[in-house]
């Protein structure tokens, strides 16, 4: 035996309307008993809200890791330059060429080293 | 039934309830939101089914994300006592947005003052370009006005200045008119990038190779390369990393939501070269060959006697493109193989001593007026000239030795071999002079030696084999030879790479090993040694009698063969190789040396006592005047 219907076609623009002027007085929420789950509704409005912050907080300590690799690279370069201009003068013959340069009477040994036991 | 209408009048009352001011205002504030935000939706679902916006609008709108590959900064190459010789640089190259303000300038209202601003901007380019050409000598200051000013004609965003340039022309440049302005306003884009340089020059060029950047070498290119940056380019390189990059309000920034590869730079390969030593080698050997229009090439290697590292490694030739001077072109020490000449002897030699055939160096032979019995080779006239000056027909092994006397030499082989030169032949293979070993870098050649079963095995190979031809070989093998006579009979292998570095930790650790234990006993290396030190005492060698201290070794004169087969050509010219391998100090030898000079044909004699041996004293009374191990202790009281 088919089971009677239980409601009409004219009940879901019924319902539309009701929701709708729900809506525009405020009173969605009131309408549908869900004032028992405002507090989770608040909470998951502010994870929303946390997610966005975050969101908006990464991007800016971003930028800031970018200024700062930025200086770290310039450091790095400035590093590498020194450390050229000290490895290129440190070469023997040029060392010595620049003590001959300024004049100056030092010169390789002629003899080793002594050492004390 | 009463109740039942109450209950259903209640919301009617209620909303019917006189509002309070605070209610309706927000109230109003509530319709406000539920108003922007319908239209938000509707905006939203418009944009994204509706509208259909111009393509510079959309990539205007769109979020641009870019991949970059991260470049891994390439190891560094340093020598045994932690100095550079191969490192990453960074260089810049500057680049010019010609099209900055033109626009603001073409748009004033005031068309005069748009012009004057123009010009003022024109004549501020004309200064950058003079300025450039001041501070980048291959800039010509004309020539770059006209191409910026063509630029901004032509709207060039990316004009090329100059490529290449140090950081501290790189901030001078900065400082220049318009430049001096920033990227907005005055147009100028600085990119960094890393290229290889080498503190010492081209010292060593040849040893440590030679690469532009880190942008990895094609394999044919590794295989031609024979520098250690060529054979360990897969270590230095390290690995690429990749990341993607969003565009902000606060710029370009790494896009999380993306794939990120961290790139892992190279490790560092610490070398047994010592910078001071390679230094005042090239510089020895440089001094005497740079005059000597007849010479096309020279060698000279310094190992550790225990090790086998190599601490110094000097490869010169004759470079065309640059007047004919000496440079790191051709590694002679590895990958030039012929005759070795007198230098051989001290093989002969040693095969009879280790054989028992002979006991002292003192026994003796008789002189035959130069003239190897049961043989067609060519007499040896200096013994003549023995038996002039010593009135004798008998001359000992050791005296043959010291006079570097081939007829001695190729008697001995001859005379105790001829039998069974197999024998003799296995003895120079197992003193590790007919193979080749794996070595830090490309190249190394084989030695020849010839198979007794050959059918160019003649009457004559063995007893020319006795005083070093018919046989072929490298320096390096020949110096590996005399390095294990020095170590009382151990041979160990020569190396380059003492250990893989990762930031100052030790990731792979080579060094020193071993190819033969023991090639002939502890008394057999000293008889050998006191026969070496009489070369240098009292022989070829007598240069080197006035070194700091006592070297031991042996001078070898070879010649190349001519096209026509013969050692000399049409003209009586010969192509010389000289050569003085030794070690010292002769009493406890802790370096072995090798130095080995190639003229081209000539009729000028280029002898192994000559240019090798004295090239080889200066950088031994160096090395035995600075080495730490040298230094003379003195004891507490």
């Amino acid at each position: 035996m088919e089971e009677k219907r239980k409601w009409k076609v004219s009940d879901i623009w019924k319902l539309l309307r009701n929701g709708i002027s729900a809506i525009i007085t405020g009173n969605l929420l009131l309408r549908l008993n869900a004032g028992k789950y405002f507090v989770h509704i608040a909470y998951t409005f502010l994870l929303f809200w946390i997610l966005i912050f975050e969101s908006l907080v990464a991007e800016n300590a971003l930028s800031k890791v970018e200024k700062n690799n930025a200086k770290i690279r310039e450091m790095e370069i400035i590093y590498a330059d020194k450390t050229f201009e000290v490895a290129s003068m440190s070469r023997r013959s040029e060392v010595q060429k620049r003590l001959e340069a300024m004049g100056s009477a030092v010169q390789e040994p002629d003899r080793q080293a002594i050492s004390i036991d | 039934m009463d109740d039942a209408n109450n209950m259903r009048q209640l919301p009617q009352q209620t909303t019917k309830k006189k509002r309070d001011r605070i209610g309706l205002v927000l109230y109003i504030f509530y319709v406000l939101l539920l108003v922007i935000s319908v239209l938000v939706i509707f905006k939203l679902v418009y944009f994204q089914l509706v509208w259909d916006p111009e393509p510079k609008i959309a990539n205007a709108l769109t979020p641009s994300i870019a991949k970059r590959t991260i470049e891994p900064v390439r190891g560094n190459i340093i020598d045994s006592e932690g100095r550079l010789l191969a490192m990453s640089y960074p260089v810049y190259d500057i680049h010019m947005d010609c099209t900055v303000r033109k626009a603001e300038f073409a748009k004033m209202k005031n068309k005069e003052k748009g012009k004057m601003k123009e010009d003022e901007w024109q004549g501020k380019a004309r200064q950058l370009a003079n300025g450039l050409s001041e501070l980048v000598p291959s800039i010509d200051a004309e020539r770059m006005y006209k191409q910026i000013k063509d630029g901004r004609a032509s709207g060039r965003k990316y004009l090329s200045i100059a490529k290449g340039v140090d950081r501290n022309t790189m901030l001078k440049i900065k400082d220049l008119p318009l430049y001096n302005e920033g990227a907005n306003r005055g147009g100028m884009i600085v990119e960094s990038r890393n290229i290889r340089k080498y503190p010492y020059g081209r010292l060593a060029r040849r040893t440590i190779g030679f690469v532009r950047d880190n942008n990895g070498l094609p394999e044919e290119e590794i295989k031609g390369n024979p520098g250690l940056e060529g054979r360990y380019d897969a270590i230095l390189h390290g690995k690429d990393g990749r990341e993607y990059l969003k565009l902000t309000d606060r710029g370009r920034v790494r896009n999380y939501d993306s794939s990120y590869v961290r790139a892992v730079d190279g490790k560092d390969l610490r070398t047994t070269l010592n910078i001071d030593y390679q230094d005042v080698a090239d510089r020895a050997l440089r001094e005497r060959i740079d005059s000597l229009e007849d010479l096309m090439g020279a060698c000279l290697v310094l190992m550790e006697v225990k090790t086998g590292a190599i601490r110094a490694m000097v490869n010169l030739s004759r470079d065309p493109s640059r007047n004919n001077s000496f440079e790191e072109i051709t590694n002679f020490a590895i990958g030039r193989r012929c005759e070795p000449g007198s230098v051989f002897k001290t093989v002969t030699l040693l095969s009879v001593m280790s054989d028992g055939i002979y006991k002292s160096l003192d026994e003796t032979l008789p002189t035959n007026h130069g003239i190897v019995k049961d043989t067609k080779m060519k007499q040896d006239v200096h013994i003549l000239d023995w038996e002039r000056e010593n009135k004798t027909h008998e001359i000992s092994i050791l005296d043959g030795f010291k006079i570097s006397s081939n007829y001695v030499f190729g008697t001995l082989a001859v005379q105790n071999y001829a039998k069974n030169p197999r024998q003799y032949v296995e003895k120079v293979y197992s003193y590790g002079l007919g193979d080749s070993f794996d070595f830090d870098l490309e190249g190394l050649l084989t030695p020849l030696i010839p198979d007794p079963k050959s059918k160019y095995w003649s009457n004559t190979t063995l007893g020319t084999m006795g005083f070093g031809y018919a046989t072929e070989e490298t320096p390096l093998h020949i110096l590996t030879f005399y390095n294990a006579i020095a170590n009382k009979g151990k041979m160990v292998k020569p190396y380059l790479v003492e250990c893989i570095e990762k930031a100052g930790n030790v990731t792979d650790k080579r060094g020193p090993s071993v190819l033969n234990a023991s090639i002939c006993s502890r008394a057999i290396a000293d008889t050998m040694t006191r026969a070496l030190l009489s070369v240098t005492e009292d022989g070829t060698a007598r240069r080197l009698k006035k070194a700091k201290c006592k070297v031991a070794g042996k001078t070898g004169t070879s010649f190349a063969t001519f096209p026509n087969g013969k050692y000399v050509d049409e003209n009586g010219r010969r192509q010389y190789q000289g050569t003085f391998v030794g070690y010292f100090p002769a009493e406890d030898p802790q370096y072995s040396v090798i130095c080995a000079v190639y003229s081209k044909p000539t009729r000028t004699s280029y002898q192994g006592g000559g240019i090798p041996a004295a090239a080889i004293k200066e950088l031994v009374d160096y090395v035995y005047t600075n080495d730490s191990r040298f230094r003379t202790k003195l004891p507490k009281k």
